[in-house]
């Protein structure tokens, strides 16, 4: 078992390792910018060394310092946490020559997943359905007629060069296909300077569901269920569940045993191990399709955490270090039902500002079923140059309506001031009629903000 | 940049409490410090909360350039903080004599000491022309990024 571990790591993840690291009796190394030098991961760590500047560039994505680091304190492994480096092949390989072991998957089985184009052809080869689209570039009008009809209405036009929610036209028929696909060709050329589009298929409500794996390095590989991550808004997850609500509707009822076998197939065809998530959108007709795998333990593990009984980045630990994996799938109960909040320094009454500052008061809720992991306490100042959540709330109940009714509770114990957080947002939605009757998708909070903003957060907090 | 500029900077920083202060543009680079620094940190802070002062735009340089002289008339000791993370060594190897001691005389190219990373040996410069007053970090010990190495009063 490893003596030392640094974490490569900032905020409530590092912290989370560091409690991993203590439970294992294993020394801890922080690291820290000079914005983090008040961090509580900095506090609580055994050592703690400083690796430059606040903005992530000159600290937390400096390898050789990250490096330098782990060799004066002498360590045996490095955890990378999420987000920074840790799903950056290039980092294990470097940890992996300089005889530190890298907490994480290979390198080669982060190749395997590198990019949608080398994913999907994975996935298709592990014989799991991807969202059916274009082979690559859809160049004239009467080919995207023919994908069009192939795949079927309604379908999105997209551009190659785009991103993040960039460059995307839907289609219901033939009339507005050519008229989309001649506009979005033209908008691409203008905005990124590629006029290269393809298509694929649009799925409405869709649904996103992912399934945690845990692989050792003797070849077992198990999954531990699955959370259900649609509430997001612009495409950040905010609130996550586990077990998801929508395999309780009539027809998605055997959906969680066919994803989760291929959520296993895709993780064995990458020869995956440590741990990682399979991402899966699911329509309304029980449809699903791999979408990508995420190739480090996630910011919302605690939720299945609370409902499997297994400390994941403990795991992540023991298998890094060589020993077997000692849960086998027919050992995994889901017990009771988890939901995760995430808070943000962001003002849900300003569209989501971000607002770093110094926290004033801070009590954070407690009681049966209620976890915090955050980094956060009274006085701590949010340094400005890394993403604005501050903690994650997590509760657990016996069943869905136990747990929001935890939840509700506990968001309103939830005291931070001097900061603006997402709590009165989160409250809205848990009071919300769908989402209590677990009827939502990926369009959830867009459709909630849509309809008078700040008198709906208000009148429903 | 003419001086008005450079004097509404030193101004700046002295209203805010800023201690560095680094531009970089085309054909042009200035980096000022005001004198009595302490700390890894290039901020006055009260007591255990970093103050960060946001008046004036910070741009990091990558190669660190000559400072220019500190512009408040009470100069203190500066410091020569450690760029990277490694082993400090005084000397160019363990026979031969330090580099620099208390009363050295430094110029911005002068070597102090070398900081060892990964087996390669990198020598670390003085950056600043002064006489070295206080050698603050020890031989053979690891040192982190920031952490002061030396005290030097600035010529």
């Amino acid at each position: 078992m490893f003596e030392k571990v640094l974490i490569a790591n900032r905020g409530e993840i590092a912290v989370r390792i560091i409690r991993a690291c203590k439970e294992l009796n294993i020394r801890t190394v922080a690291v820290y910018s000079e914005a983090d030098a008040n961090s509580m991961h900095v506090q609580m760590a055994d050592e703690a060394i400083c690796i430059g500047k606040g903005p992530s560039k000159e600290s937390y994505l400096r390898i050789d310092r990250l490096i330098s680091a782990a060799e004066i304190a002498d360590v045996d492994a490095i955890h990378p946490g999420y987000g920074f480096l840790s799903e950056n092949a290039h980092f294990a390989d470097v940890c992996e020559s300089c005889n530190i072991r890298f907490i994480g998957p290979s390198s080669r089985a982060m190749n395997a997943m590198e990019d949608k184009q080398v994913s999907r052809a994975l996935a298709k080869k592990a014989g799991v359905a991807t969202p059916p689209g274009s082979e690559g570039m859809v160049e004239s009008e009467q080919e995207a007629l023919t994908t069009a009809k192939k795949i079927g209405y309604p379908v999105m036009i997209k551009a190659i060069a785009g991103g993040g929610g960039r460059g995307m036209r839907v289609a219901h028929n033939d009339i507005s296909m050519i008229k989309g696909f001649h506009t979005c060709r033209s908008e691409a050329e203008k905005a990124f300077g590629n006029a290269g589009v393809y298509i694929e298929k649009f799925i409405e409500n869709p649904h996103h569901i992912e399934f945690q794996i845990l692989g050792d390095t003797r070849g077992n590989l198990i999954h531990l269920g699955e959370r259900d991550c649609s509430i997001q808004r612009r495409n950040q997850k905010l609130i996550e569940e586990s077990p998801s609500p929508l395999f309780d509707r009539k027809d998605f009822r055997d959906l969680r045993k066919k994803m989760g076998k291929a959520a296993l197939k895709i993780a064995e065809a990458a020869n995956y191990t440590s741990a990682g998530t399979v991402e899966f959108i699911v329509d309304d007709k029980a449809n699903y399709y791999f979408l990508e795998m995420n190739k480090r333990i996630q910011v919302e593990h605690p939720v299945t955490e609370e409902v499997t009984g297994v400390d994941l980045v403990k795991q992540m630990i023991l298998i890094a270090a060589g020993e077997q994996l000692r849960i086998s799938q027919g050992d995994l109960t889901a017990r009771g039902h988890a939901i995760e909040c995430r808070i943000n320094a962001e003002d849900p009454f300003d569209d989501f500002r971000p607002s770093p500052g110094r926290i004033d008061m801070y009590y954070a809720p407690g009681g049966p079923g209620v976890r915090i992991d955050s980094h956060a306490y009274a006085g701590y100042t949010i340094p400005p140059y890394y993403d604005s959540m501050i903690s994650k709330l997590i509760v657990w109940g016996r069943d869905r309506r136990d747990a929001m009714e935890r939840m509700s509770r506990a968001l309103s114990e939830y005291m931070i001031t001097g900061i603006k957080t997402t709590i009165p947002f989160e409250q809205a939605i848990l009071q919300d009629p769908n989402f209590r009757r677990g009827v939502y998708s990926t369009n959830f909070i867009e459709q909630l903000l849509g309809g008078g903003r700040r008198e709906l957060i208000e009148e429903k907090a | 940049m003419d001086l008005k500029d450079i004097k509404a900077i030193i101004d700046l920083m002295k209203k805010n409490s800023i201690s560095e202060f680094e531009l970089e543009k085309q054909e042009f680079k200035i980096r000022l410090k005001r004198g009595n620094l302490n700390g890894p940190a290039a901020y006055d802070d009260a007591p255990g909360v970093p103050q960060y002062a946001t008046a004036a735009p910070v741009a990091a340089l990558p190669a660190p350039v000559a400072a220019a002289a500190p512009a408040s008339a009470t100069s203190g000791d500066a410091e020569i903080k450690s760029p990277m993370i490694g082993t400090l060594y005084r000397s160019p190897s363990p026979e031969a004599a330090p580099y620099v001691d208390i009363g050295s005389e430094v110029g911005p190219d002068t070597v102090v000491c070398i900081i060892e990373a990964m087996k390669v040996m990198n020598e670390i410069k003085a950056e600043t022309r002064g006489i070295i007053t206080a050698v603050v970090a020890e031989n053979s010990k690891p040192v982190e990024f920031g952490q002061a190495l030396f005290k030097i009063r600035p010529l």
